[in-house]
């Protein structure tokens, strides 16, 4: 099973969470795991992103050579739509999932999230890490969990936390940087997936059955996909969004 | 008859035998009916006793294995273990020489002591005998007999046996001196071990505390030696009447005898109570604490029959003959009104504060008088009272120092005509006094006059303001027209309405009113939910509504309003078409001003009456206030609210309006409804209310409640009670009419029906039930004084004019903002009003008083929020009037329990050192103030997501910002300012981020020394930051001066 992401960093704790899984978890049964996998494809016209003008903070416009683009929306080479968050919103058995101790990564960098959107599970631990010569805050929004909102210096200790709630998605804002903005997805449960560079998505360790997809996007929203899966099969499913 | 009968002696022969079974057997059975009456049937309690203690048991058990596994888990954590081990080490350390003085005091000290106190003891008994003697004896030589006896007795020697440490014992012999001498010497040396045995102890007691407060931190409820605690107390359960007995009151109450549970320290629910609710405990500890039972008992606060426990039923006077019956569950707030009536809010009684608001801002009192809720009217009826008696005062004083300065002039000698004069010149004194009460009433009835609101807008403007049409329609039915909407139905036929209609529209008045040209509804939409007008009022109707419920929901304003009114309305609401003179009892028009050779000009600075100089009533008489918006943007809005309307709704043509014949019927019937209740209506502005006074509703005879005809039926369904009575009355105020013949509208009941939902009967049934003409004694009423009174003061004003809305003033309330879509977006979350927790203790008074007056903090840009510029809802104008902008002040103040008058405490003075260091950090990059803060520079403020922090010195208080830099989440959760901003090192708090080279070798606290620079800004240091920009100087500018000392 896992928790992935196409990211570079989130990609360690997809190392990491079979590590953990198969001893505390007898729910699935590796010889019988299935997969999920998919693109989230994009049609129509692409929507043009507005400028973010980092003039004010000169300690993040330095980091930039050309003027960034807020990353709202972000349309990959091969037409697929990047941070979608899918997870599996239903059809699993009711059990305990082995929380993985490997940590999700949010790191600020260029002042910005990175990545933008992060997957974890249920006290799963968070690492928040601050590589920019300035100053941020970090302000998780959560209409479920406890909310909090924490200064880190630059060149600060990493920040590890957890949510304790599943909750889809908790949004992160820095009130210095009011255009920063990271989603977090809290799970229950180990699968889900975030789509990266190449659009794609895939859930792993999957026991057979009958599950509910969810992808959500931050603009275009949530649309979901019912799929079953036999013993050790792996399933295609795609989802579009319409510009 | 028969010879053998005569025969027969009656006595002998016939048998009583069956008689005497017969009543034997009677005895019998009433003896075991008395036994099973006296065990069982008399005493329900009995058998709850005996429940109770069976269930409770029950439930202990299940909880003791729980309880003591996770005692466990906590003492073999290795943190527990650790305490624990530090407690032994420590004990082990000093164990030695403890144990060398315990036996040194066990073994010799006190076992000598006494052994030697109890001959020391005779003889000193025996010489108090005889020093008395001496002091009595009468002569010299008997003294001096008495004296050498006592030497003597000094002298005499005791034989003493002293136990020894080793088992054995001594014989000494000891004089009284001798005894004296030692006894003082072992006692001295007893005292000094037992002192030196607490100071070798107290390193050990000490860790054992931290331990033991280590599990307890750990243990949610109680630890295991507490439920080992009842469940001993539970063996040994008398079966017996537990009451409580208040003496000075008189009260008895033997509830607990059954609610056995209440008091206990577990939480326990119905269902861990097998089902039993009797057997729950009190659901509001904090409420219990405050309330001790004790002192409080159970019946003051919840009624019933604290002495009966014959049965339930009995218990809790559910029987004809018990006047006070338990109060159900949806009303038992009730209990909390007799003693707190003179507040509008009142912590944890949710559903009474519902009530009382709900009769305050449905204008209930426009009809029925309350005590306490036309504070306005009453107080201004007081004041001039007041004013009057002072005056007369005056007068006395002044003709009694006329007579007394003329009968010093007559006077016999100089020192009566001296005593004459001071007498004079002191009442000149006691005058001059009083001409300064005077004066303080004066300002407070004009205020008064500006502080008496009205629950419904001025029918005075009607012709201005509203479409003629539409008026007859809502009069009909207004909750046809806006469901849920304040104004209540009447029961009118179409005559009623017409003549009623026509009344209102002959009666408006007209004035000068601009035209508008329109604006933009879009722009218009985006500033009426973005602004803070939802605060009070809602848009959208069913499931769409969204907003508060204070003010009027404006779905279908468009269908009624006259554009150009509505966009003066917005623009600002009290501005008033004439203005109203009380003396002359009429609206002064421009010919009033133009015979006096005056401009038509009326405002608060401008608020005489030309004619007879008397207070004029200058605004409208609405609590809604102005937010300081634009022209243009007054028009933005009014297009949009133009567009808020049904195409489909039809307006006959009402022309009648205009007919002069149907004004006097119109005014009869206004008078008869009394719509001036709640409406300014020209010529009824002094109207009485028409209906009856409620202050002590609850308490009245239920027979002077009208049941009619319903009467049998409410005995028969159980309701003919004052609870049954409110709400059949309250559902349907007609209901009593039901069945009667009464040909004569007017002889019919005249309560309009005020649409209420069922939460809103409940609360209002809650309100009334308690409002009662009290039995308790004075000592059970609040009555505070001081700053509670502030607190209880200040609500009224917090109710009044909806502040609640917009702001949170108590822990856990929800205002409006938390409930619109649009703030549950992370850009929107902090654009919500601040909260007001904690205000007193954040804001300087005298600023406060300032800004309350004047919230855009300019006189001539008031097209902004003067503290918050970066909010989109704006803090509005109240147009307060001095005396409620100091009630407001003294409340919040009083909530923050700060010390009053205000007094700034003094800070250190910042060197020049710390002025640099302190400027250097607000500037660098690693200190984001400057970020997010605004500096009053307008191109920096345009960015600016927090308040202007240069205005810090005078609008805050220092020992606030302290707390708050250090943990702004603590005071506000959910707010923008980051915690973490600080770490602790040592007993000093360090800022976290990169500091600036010249904080090297600096001691002091970082957040002390930023707390002490904002506070004692300068305007040159002003212009420096500014300078500096909270970007350019950055971290690269500050190493320069490192060396700086």
């Amino acid at each position: 099973m896992t928790s992935c992401a196409r990211k570079e960093e989130p990609a360690r704790t997809e190392e990491a969470a079979p590590a953990a899984a198969p001893a505390a978890a007898p729910v699935v049964d590796p010889a019988t795991a299935a997969t999920i996998t998919g693109k989230v494809l994009f049609t129509g016209t692409r929507p043009v992103m507005r400028p973010i003008s980092m003039d004010a903070v000169p300690a993040c416009a330095r980091q930039h050579a050309t003027q960034p683009r807020s990353e709202e929306v972000v349309i990959n080479d091969n037409g697929t739509l990047r941070n979608v968050f899918v997870w599996v919103k239903s059809g699993l058995p009711n059990a305990q999932w082995p929380v993985p101790s490997e940590p999700v990564k949010l790191d600020q960098h260029t002042c910005l999230y990175k990545p933008r959107v992060i997957g974890v599970m249920t006290n799963q631990p968070i690492q928040i890490i601050n590589s920019d010569p300035t100053n941020h805050n970090i302000h998780p929004l959560p209409k479920i969990n406890r909310e909090w909102n924490e200064s880190q210096p630059p060149g600060g200790e990493p920040k590890i936390k957890t949510f304790a709630r599943e909750e889809i998605m908790i949004p992160v804002k820095c009130n210095v940087h009011p255009w920063m903005r990271a989603y977090i997805g809290v799970v229950s449960h180990p699968f889900f997936s975030v789509t990266g560079e190449d659009g794609t998505f895939t859930i792993k360790g999957l026991p057979p059955g009958e599950y509910t997809l969810e992808a959500w996007h931050e603009r275009y929203g949530t649309q979901e996909l019912k799929v079953t899966v036999a013993p050790k099969e792996t399933k295609t499913a795609d989802f579009t969004y319409k510009g | 008859m028969k010879p053998d009968d005569l025969d027969k002696d009656p006595i002998v022969d016939s048998s009583l035998s069956r008689p005497l079974l017969v009543s034997s057997v009677l005895l019998v059975l009433s003896l075991a009916w008395a036994l099973y009456d006296e065990i069982y049937a008399m005493r329900p309690w009995k058998s709850y006793q005996k429940r109770f203690q069976k269930t409770y048991a029950a439930f202990l058990n299940t909880l003791v294995p729980d309880q003591a596994a996770m005692e466990q888990r906590i003492k073999s954590s290795p943190e527990y273990q650790a305490l624990d081990r530090a407690v032994r080490e420590a004990e082990q350390r000093v164990l030695a020489e403890v144990r060398r003085i315990d036996e040194e005091i066990n073994r010799k000290l006190t076992p000598q002591i006494m052994a030697l106190n109890e001959k020391f003891q005779e003889v000193r008994m025996e010489i108090s005998a005889l020093t008395y003697e001496l002091e009595t004896a009468s002569s010299e030589r008997e003294k001096n007999r008495l004296r050498e006896r006592i030497a003597r007795v000094k002298q005499r020697e005791v034989t003493v046996t002293l136990p020894q440490p080793d088992g054995s014992a001594r014989k000494l012999r000891y004089t009284y001196d001798q005894m004296d001498r030692d006894l003082r010497e072992w006692k001295d040396r007893k005292a000094a071990l037992l002192q030196r045995r607490v100071e070798l102890m107290a390193p050990a007691d000490e860790l054992r505390r931290k331990r033991d407060q280590y599990l307890a931190d750990r243990i949610p409820e109680v630890s295991s030696t507490v439920l080992a605690g009842l469940q001993r107390k539970l063996e040994n359960f008398p079966i017996e009447i537990r009451q409580i007995h208040v003496r000075d009151v008189d009260l008895v109450d033997r509830c607990e005898s059954c609610h056995l549970g209440i008091r206990e320290p577990l939480v326990l629910t119905k269902a861990a109570m097998g089902g039993e609710a009797a057997f729950i405990s009190h659901p509001n500890r904090e409420l219990l604490r405050i309330h001790d039972p004790e002192r409080f008992g159970c019946t003051p606060c919840h009624n019933g029959n604290g002495i009966a426990v014959s049965s339930v039923t009995k218990a809790h006077g559910y029987y004809k003959h018990w006047l006070w019956p338990l109060y159900k569950r949806e009303n038992f707030e009730a209990g909390c009104q007799q003693c707190h009536a003179g507040e509008i809010i009142t912590e944890m009684a949710d559903t009474l504060n519902l009530g009382r608001e709900i009769f305050r801002a449905r204008g209930c009192n426009g009809c029925h008088r309350y005590e306490g809720y036309d504070r306005e009217p009453e107080e201004l009826a007081a004041v001039r009272q007041e004013i009057r008696q002072l005056e007369q005062q005056r007068a006395e004083f002044e003709r009694e120092i006329k007579f007394t300065i003329e009968k010093g002039d007559r006077a016999r000698d100089n020192a009566e005509a001296q005593r004459l004069y001071q007498h004079a010149d002191n009442l000149k004194v006691r005058i001059s006094n009083i001409n300064a009460r005077i004066e303080q009433l004066d300002i407070r009835s004009r205020n008064l006059l500006r502080e008496v609101k009205k629950i419904g807008p001025s029918l005075k403007e009607v012709r201005m303001k509203l479409r003629k049409e539409w008026l007859p329609v809502w009069i009909k039915d207004p909750h046809q027209f806006r469901p849920g909407t304040k104004m209540p139905t009447f029961r009118l036929d179409d005559e009623e309405v017409r003549a009623i209609a026509a009344f209102i529209w002959q009666s408006g008045v007209t004035g000068r009113l601009d035209k508008q040209p329109p604006g933009d509804p879009a722009r218009g939409k985006e500033s009426l939910e973005t602004r803070g007008c939802l605060g009070c009022h809602s848009i959208g109707e069913g499931a769409e509504q969204m907003g508060g419920t204070f003010a009027a929901n404006l779905s279908r304003v468009g269908e009624k309003v006259n554009y150009d009114y509505l966009v003066r309305w917005i623009h600002n609401p009290r501005e008033r078409t004439l203005p109203y003179c009380p003396l002359e009892r009429r609206d002064l028009t421009e010919e009033d001003y133009r015979k006096k050779g005056l401009p038509f000009v009326f405002d608060f600075e401008h608020s005489r009456c030309p004619n007879d100089g008397h207070e004029l009533v200058v605004q409208q008489m609405t609590p809604m206030p102005s937010l300081r918006l634009t022209l243009e943007e007054s028009r933005d809005i009014a297009s949009y609210l133009m567009t808020l309307r049904r195409e489909s709704a039809a307006y006959p043509p009402a022309p009648y309006l205009d007919d002069p014949k149907l004004k006097a019927r119109g005014e009869f019937l206004v008078r008869f409804y009394g719509c001036a209740g709640c409406h300014e209506i020209k010529g009824l502005e002094e109207e009485q209310r028409v209906g009856t006074e409620l202050t002590a509703e609850g308490s009245k005879p239920i027979e002077r409640l009208d049941f009619a005809l319903l009467t049998h039926k409410a005995k028969k369904e159980g309701w003919y009670n004052h609870k049954g009575f409110f709400e059949h009355k309250l559902r349907d105020p007609a209901v009593f009419d039901s069945g009667k013949e009464k040909p004569d509208k007017l002889e019919r009941l005249k309560m309009p029906n005020f649409h209420l939902t069922r939460q809103q009967i409940d609360a209002l049934t809650t309100f009334l039930l308690g409002s009662v003409e009290s039995t308790l004694p004075p000592r059970y009423f609040y009555n505070p004084t001081g700053q509670k009174r502030d607190i209880v003061e200040g609500w009224w004003i917090v109710r009044k004019y909806n502040c609640m809305g917009c702001h949170q003033l108590m822990v856990g309330q929800k205002t409006v903002f938390d409930t619109l879509p649009r703030y549950q977006e992370p850009d929107w979350k902090e654009q919500k009003p601040p909260s007001l927790i904690g205000e007193g203790a954040r804001v300087n008074p005298e600023w406060l008083m300032k800004f309350l007056a004047n919230p855009a903090m300019s006189t001539t840009d008031t097209n902004r929020n003067g503290v918050r510029p970066y909010l989109r809802a704006r803090m509005p104008t109240f147009y307060f009037s001095d005396g409620e902008i100091q009630k407001l002040v003294r409340f919040f103040e009083a909530l923050s329990s700060q010390a009053q008058p205000y007094i700034p405490p003094r800070l250190e003075t910042l060197t020049d050192r710390e002025r640099l260091m302190a400027r250097q950090l607000f500037t660098s990059e690693g200190a984001p103030c400057l970020s997010c803060h605004a500096t009053g520079d307008p191109a920096h403020d345009r960015r600016a997501t927090a308040p202007n922090f240069l205005l810090a010195k005078e609008r805050l208080k220092p020992g606030w910002t302290l707390r708050w830099i250090l943990d702004p989440a603590m005071m506000m959760p959910g707010t923008a300012m980051p915690s973490g901003l600080f770490t602790r090192e040592g007993n000093r708090w360090v800022f976290a981020g990169p500091l600036p080279a010249s904080f090297q070798g600096y001691e002091k606290d970082h957040a002390d020394l930023l707390v002490r620079y904002m506070f004692q800004f300068t305007p040159d240091e002003l212009s420096r930051l500014r300078a500096a920009g909270g970007t350019a100087g950055g971290v690269n500018g500050m190493a320069m001066n490192r060396t700086k000392r």
